[in-house]
């Protein structure tokens, strides 16, 4: 990604294509179309109709089994003015996000840049941070820690014994969505694998030269490898934060669908869920999707934004 | 490129016919052909177990007829169905309970069942309390599975080392205070709860609505108690939580009606109300040592009644309706169903084979049968069909508990808060 800005292709500088030159070039689109053809039809029919209906839909009173009937914004009406749970949601996903994403990011930094050091076994050291990203998003692990984190878990039993009384984490809501940012940020191996990545490509001479000038090792992380590394700290930050706006299967399977105790692991689409599937309210819930989709834009806008200010990509002069 | 797109459009057409035969092969509710049903149902592995040898008798004597069959617990089990159903690809027979039988009837997802009573599906054994909770606008949606009753479930070993007597013989009661004090002594006593707290299941309150006079939803759909009645209800539970007379806020937000998760099963907690249709899977998660008692109460109501603990329903958009009223009429009135299913949804629905299964049951179906014969006289007709929107409420109304026993809200501001969203429910 480093490289996008110095490797673009120059602009061809051709004489206006033929006609029959056109009908080649025609041609060999529909080359390329049919070899895209099953990412076409897929995103046709599995993303762009089914994100088409539900904008429909949130504008209607659906309940799932009977035809929707068309209300206009009422639902977004509600959701802004009559519904607490709403704004509970996305204050718990508010907190959940602001707490997960740079706790796991920081995670992955660390980790990659000890493996980045690392001569022997680094792949096998890798394969192990990064085992828990692959199993993270099943259910099994969300009940496996469900069952750390409860009452006389494994979790209570070991806090218990140097003193700690705690009781389940799961259990109580003061704790409770703590297990859910412990989960995501254990889930830290995407992120440092590309942070690894990223590392390689810091230039050696970077470092010998600041060591040259007498950098130690913090400023020689604040002054090279950080800046060095920011596009890719930018690539997931936005990545990791789309993510989390989205975390659903932790939630669910720790609380058991219902987003307790006391409402404190009610993510924003644990609440879209329950609104839709066991209330039967399907046109609010795409309302709230929508709604999540805008914010979740804003946000990102936001964040390229101010992009300009702190991400230094190599070639740049500053 | 022309010829191929022609030759294509071709083997289009054709497999589009054959695939409009194969579908209107399968619209067809023929008696001759094989056909598959999908019958589902939430609850226990006792009750999964006897029913899938229930059902598997079925098929022996209808060759013609191929049941699949699913169960999950009860949170699951509606998370799916109404996936399912949404999408089209619904069971024919389901299990649906007083929550969920008004919503799903309310939706026109259920089957009206009329035209086939008195031909095909035979309800004359079944008492008629029991058949108006299967009723929505005076129309037979569903079919009680089986009759419960509210009871405590207790083991008897915690009571004893209190010296709490606790009112098992016919004729014998007892009222809320002294109910409160003997969960308190045997909270105080051992390690456990005296009881698990009650609070969070709207389904307690209305027992003691019904003892006050009152009910839940009056009889035409609205809401039948006020914030203060609610309070006074959680104000009284409150007395016992400081002294372990009910269990701690951790295990209480983990209920969900389920033997598993239940406070006497993961040794939480003493004794439990619950339903007597629970009996025989506690007996399978706990054990046998367990006594039944009936709930207290301070007047000559006791509140309890006799309920439909599930009932049975047959979906609209099933193809094969006649083959689904032929498995529910055999679950309902063969005897030899009856044996096998025992007393896995309370007792018999039906009153014959329920005097035969109480006859010769032993284990939890025998303790079932006991209780229910103890206290008779004291077991009231069924409470009415709860109405659309009762399921939100009965969610809402164990959302707001957690909060009342993790001490975020006051009990009154909590219980005005039910009484608004309940309100909300109700006109939706």
């Amino acid at each position: 990604m480093t490289q996008s800005v110095l490797t673009r292709p120059p602009v061809p500088a051709d004489p206006p294509p033929t006609s029959a030159a056109r009908g080649r070039r025609r041609r060999g689109q529909g080359v390329a179309y049919l070899f895209l053809s099953p990412w076409i039809i897929g995103a046709a029919l599995l993303t762009i109709g089914p994100m088409v209906a539900s904008l429909y839909l949130s504008f209607t009173d659906y309940d799932l089994f009977e035809a929707p009937t068309w209300i206009g914004v009422d639902n977004y009406v509600t959701m802004f003015t009559g519904d607490e749970r709403f704004w509970h949601a996305a204050w718990t996903t508010t907190k959940y996000v602001l707490v997960s994403v740079p706790l796991k990011l920081g995670l992955a930094l660390a980790v990659a840049m000890l493996l980045n050091r690392a001569r022997k076994g680094v792949g096998l050291y890798r394969s192990a941070f990064y085992a828990p990203s692959l199993l993270g998003a099943s259910v099994s692990v969300a009940l496996a820690w469900r069952a750390m984190f409860s009452t006389d878990g494994t979790v209570d039993r070991v806090l218990s014994s140097i003193g700690l009384d705690i009781g389940g984490w799961v259990d109580q809501p003061q704790y409770a969505l703590l297990t859910l940012v412990a989960l995501a940020a254990w889930q830290f191996g995407a992120p440092m694998v590309i942070f690894l990545a990223g590392l390689k490509q810091v230039p050696r001479e970077l470092y010998e030269a600041a060591a040259i000038d007498g950098a130690g090792p913090s400023r020689r992380f604040l002054s090279v490898t950080l800046p060095m590394l920011s596009p890719v700290i930018l690539f997931n930050l936005v990545l990791e934060t789309i993510h989390a706006f989205q975390a659903f299967t932790g939630a669910f399977v720790v609380s058991s669908g219902r987003g307790g105790p006391s409402d404190s692991t009610l993510l924003y689409p644990l609440y879209l869920y329950q609104r839709g599937f066991t209330d039967f309210r399907m046109g609010y819930a795409s309302a709230m999707a929508w709604v999540l989709l805008a914010v979740v834009a804003i946000l990102t806008a936001l964040v390229f934004r101010s992009a300009r200010r702190w991400v230094f990509y190599a070639g740049e002069d500053r | 490129m022309g010829r191929v797109s022609r030759r294509g459009a071709a083997g289009l057409l054709v497999g589009l016919v054959s695939l409009t035969a194969a579908l209107s092969g399968c619209g067809s509710d023929s008696a001759d052909g094989p056909v598959t049903l999908r019958f589902v149902w939430w609850g226990n592995e006792d009750r999964a177990k006897v029913t899938r040898a229930a059902v598997d008798e079925f098929q022996k004597r209808n060759p013609d007829i191929k049941v699949e069959t699913e169960y999950s617990g009860y949170d699951a089990y509606f998370q799916k169905l109404s996936t399912q159903v949404a999408g089209g690809a619904g069971p024919d027979l389901l299990q649906l309970d007083r929550a969920t039988v008004g919503e799903y009837a309310g939706r026109k997802v259920l089957a009206d069942l009329g035209e086939h009573t008195g031909k095909d599906l035979k309800l004359d054994k079944i008492p008629a309390n029991l058949l108006e909770g299967g009723k929505v606008d005076g129309k037979q949606y569903a079919v009680a599975g089986g009759a419960t009753t509210q009871m405590l479930i207790f083991d008897p070993t915690h009571f004893e080392a209190a010296g709490v007597p606790v009112p098992t013989a016919p004729g014998e009661k007892w009222t809320w205070a002294q109910f409160t004090e003997a969960m308190t002594k045997v909270g105080a006593a051992g390690q456990v709860a005296g009881t698990t707290d009650f609070g969070w299941a709207v389904d307690w309150f209305e027992v003691w609505l019904h003892q006050h006079g009152k009910s839940l939803y009056t009889p035409d759909g609205k809401l039948g108690f006020t914030a203060d009645e609610l309070a006074e209800y959680w104000e009284m539970i409150g007395t016992m939580r400081s002294g372990k007379g009910v269990s701690a806020a951790e295990v209480t937000t983990k209920m969900d009606g389920s033997v598993q998760n239940s406070g006497i099963v993961t040794k939480q907690a003493a004794s439990e109300i619950g339903y007597d249709s629970a009996v025989t899977g506690y007996f399978g998660a706990f054990g046998p040592n367990l006594k039944l008692a009936p709930l207290p109460s301070d007047v000559a109501e006791s509140g309890m009644a006799a309920m439909p603990p599930v009932s049975f329903a047959v979906s609209q958009r099933s193809k094969h309706k006649a083959a689904a009223v032929k498995l529910l009429d055999f679950l309902l009135n063969d005897p030899e169903a009856g044996k096998l299913l025992g007393a896995s949804r309370g007792v018999p629905p039906n009153e014959e084979i329920r005097a035969q299964v109480c006859s010769s049951a032993d284990g939890g179906s025998k303790a079932v049968c006991d209780y229910e014969a103890a206290q008779q006289d004291k077991i009231g007709p069924a409470f009415g069909a709860w109405p659309t929107g009762s399921s939100a409420i009965k969610r809402d109304f164990q959302r707001t508990y957690d909060d009342v026993i993790f001490n975020r809200v006051s009990v009154a501001d909590a219980a005005k808060r039910v009484v608004q969203d309940a309100e909300q429910s109700l006109g939706s």
